[in-house]
């Protein structure tokens, strides 16, 4: 079995989504060629993904990854119909079975898992990251040239910045995250001080994003950020579906929330019961002893 | 401007759906409703045609009971509505039974739609691919995740949401366009606009009056089984009077789990 997977770079850099998927490929016993694509002024990324990715797929493999990214699951499909493959967003797992691909993606918000086969010679899948640990080492990532069919595609005129700076949530090795139960934009700053002292970023809850205390770049969960961390800490986070099914998949958790019953806590490997505006500033300054 | 909206029925998205006893979704909790991306782009195309003129058609690919969201489409702005009967096995399939009634619509009106949208993803199986196969299939512009669209001369210059910011492109028409969360929601039926709708008839085409490519049909991913996600085991919790001695404990099992 031949692999192609697409690499997707941040700043120049693979993501680690990206290089999961050599692992990936090598657990469906395939033979992976990495490659990424160049950008071109004018050209949507996606445009200009989907060409090179597509024509250099038809050299003949029989598996395009991708890492589902919000750039992954918006070619994915689009690839798959210029080659007339089956495909699959945000898979979870991939296997070989009877030579044909098996895949399991969440549906519902992740309440539901669904598994699918590919019926189509070829296959192009997006998986999510986090579902594969990151490989050994890197191999090579050739550079495709960007495709963009001249006249028919749509034209970028210019970018809009947000305020808010970039963050990258999906790479982060710690996530603090605040929800409605911080209380206010001011108590919400709490977390980032956590997050400061353990080197990991700040993340949210789609309430605190409608409330507008941190842009939507933070946030996480089923229409924000899918993570898995090493170390995830919910702060005043009630554990809703859309939340959860965006961070269940972190190495470990903790959750600290005054309701008892709160939900978050039936996920969390640790569970502080407790007002987040008293637990979090003595947290923080014990967190400041340990890492001194 | 003439624009249509694909839309597609779904579970109310704010109930929890989970599996039943006989290992499908338990959907006995949930109404049905429009999917919600694929209303906000009903909403951003009504927006659109009252400001610059033109008509809404709204399509749906089911069986009788996915007529509901086309009755409420007519009370919220749409001109026309069109059930095709039938359903895809995939995103591909549905894809090109949309791109079929599409043709068909065309060929009868005699031009293309200057603009198709359909909602990024929709909320009960969240794959976002019908819209992009659709527009692969269509061989048109195609830009995702719009919140913003103005014309500008034979064109137009849309506002494509991006994870930090977001992009100005220009685009020609005909195009497909895929719909995220614009900062609106969509508008409410009319007393009069609803009593309207439901008397409304609600055309139907069937599967064999499309023009489909041999095996457009054909299942490339086909469904094997639904499971239950794995649960993640609770851990410990921590309960004190006071936050210190709790977060003192909290640090001990820290320590024990080799966390820090």
């Amino acid at each position: 079995m031949k692999a192609l997977i697409f690499i997707e770079t941040k700043e120049g850099a693979p993501i680690g989504a990206s290089l999961e998927l050599v692992t990936a490929a090598a657990a469906l016993g395939a033979d992976a060629d990495l490659v990424k694509v160049g950008e071109k002024e004018g050209v949507l990324k996606e445009d200009a993904v989907v060409g090179a990715v597509a024509k250099k797929a038809a050299e003949g493999y029989d598996v395009v990854l991708l890492a589902a990214t919000p750039l992954g699951k918006l070619t994915t499909a689009r690839i798959a119909a210029r080659l007339g493959a089956g495909s699959v967003n945000d898979a979870i797992a991939v296997a070989c079975e009877d030579g044909k691909l098996k895949v399991t993606r969440p549906i519902y918000g992740g309440t539901i898992r669904e598994e699918l086969c590919v019926e189509t010679a070829a296959a192009v899948i997006s998986i999510r990251g986090g579902s594969y640990e990151a490989p050994a080492s890197v191999p090579e990532i050739a550079e495709l040239a960007p495709e963009a069919e001249e006249g028919l595609a749509a034209r970028v005129l210019e970018l809009l910045a947000e305020a808010g700076e970039a963050v990258n949530l999906e790479d982060a090795k710690v996530i603090v995250t605040g929800g409605r139960g911080m209380g206010s934009e001011e108590n919400y700053k709490l977390c980032e001080e956590l997050a400061d002292v353990l080197g990991g970023v700040v993340g949210a809850t789609r309430p605190v994003i409608e409330n507008g205390w941190i842009s939507r770049t933070h946030q996480v969960g089923q229409s924000g950020k899918i993570v898995a961390p090493d170390l995830y800490i919910a702060c005043g986070v009630s554990g809703a579906t859309q939340h959860v099914s965006g961070m269940s998949g972190s190495k470990y958790i903790i959750a600290i929330n005054k309701d008892e019953e709160a939900p978050i806590f039936s996920v969390a490997d640790l569970g502080i019961v407790g007002d987040v505006k008293q637990v979090l500033p003595i947290l923080i300054e014990e967190f400041k002893k340990i890492k001194a | 401007m003439e624009i249509l909206v694909c839309m597609k029925q779904v579970p109310d998205d704010s109930v929890e759906i989970r599996l039943g006893k006989d290992g499908q979704p338990d959907l006995s909790q949930a109404e049905s409703q429009g999917n919600a991306f694929d209303t906000y782009a009903l909403e951003m195309a009504v927006r659109y045609i009252e400001a610059n003129g033109g008509a809404v058609t709204v399509l749906t690919v089911g069986t009788e009971d996915d007529k509901a969201c086309l009755r409420n489409s007519l009370s919220v702005g749409a001109a026309k509505v069109v059930l095709v009967e039938g359903s895809g096995t995939d995103a591909a399939g549905t894809a090109a039974l949309l791109a079929g009634g599409i043709k068909k619509l065309e060929a009868e009106n005699g031009a293309a739609f200057d603009m198709v949208f359909c909602g990024r993803e929709s909320t009960d199986y969240i794959g976002g691919e019908v819209g992009e196969i659709l527009a692969e299939t269509l061989k048109r512009p195609f830009v995702t995740d719009v919140v913003e669209v103005e014309p500008a001369d034979a064109k137009v210059v849309v506002k494509k949401e991006l994870e930090s910011g977001y992009l100005k492109v220009e685009s020609p028409i005909p195009s497909v366009f895929t719909i995220a969360k614009p900062n609106y929601d969509p508008r409410y039926p009319s007393v009069k606009s609803k009593i309207a709708a439901r008397r409304a008839k609600i055309p139907t085409v069937a599967q064999s009056e499309l023009a489909l490519e041999d095996g457009a049909l054909n299942a490339k991913v086909s469904h094997k089984a639904f499971l239950e996600p794995p649960k993640r085991e609770a851990g410990v919790l921590v309960k004190e009077a006071d936050a210190a001695t709790a977060v003192a404990k909290a640090l001990e099992i820290l320590a024990a789990d080799k966390v820090l």
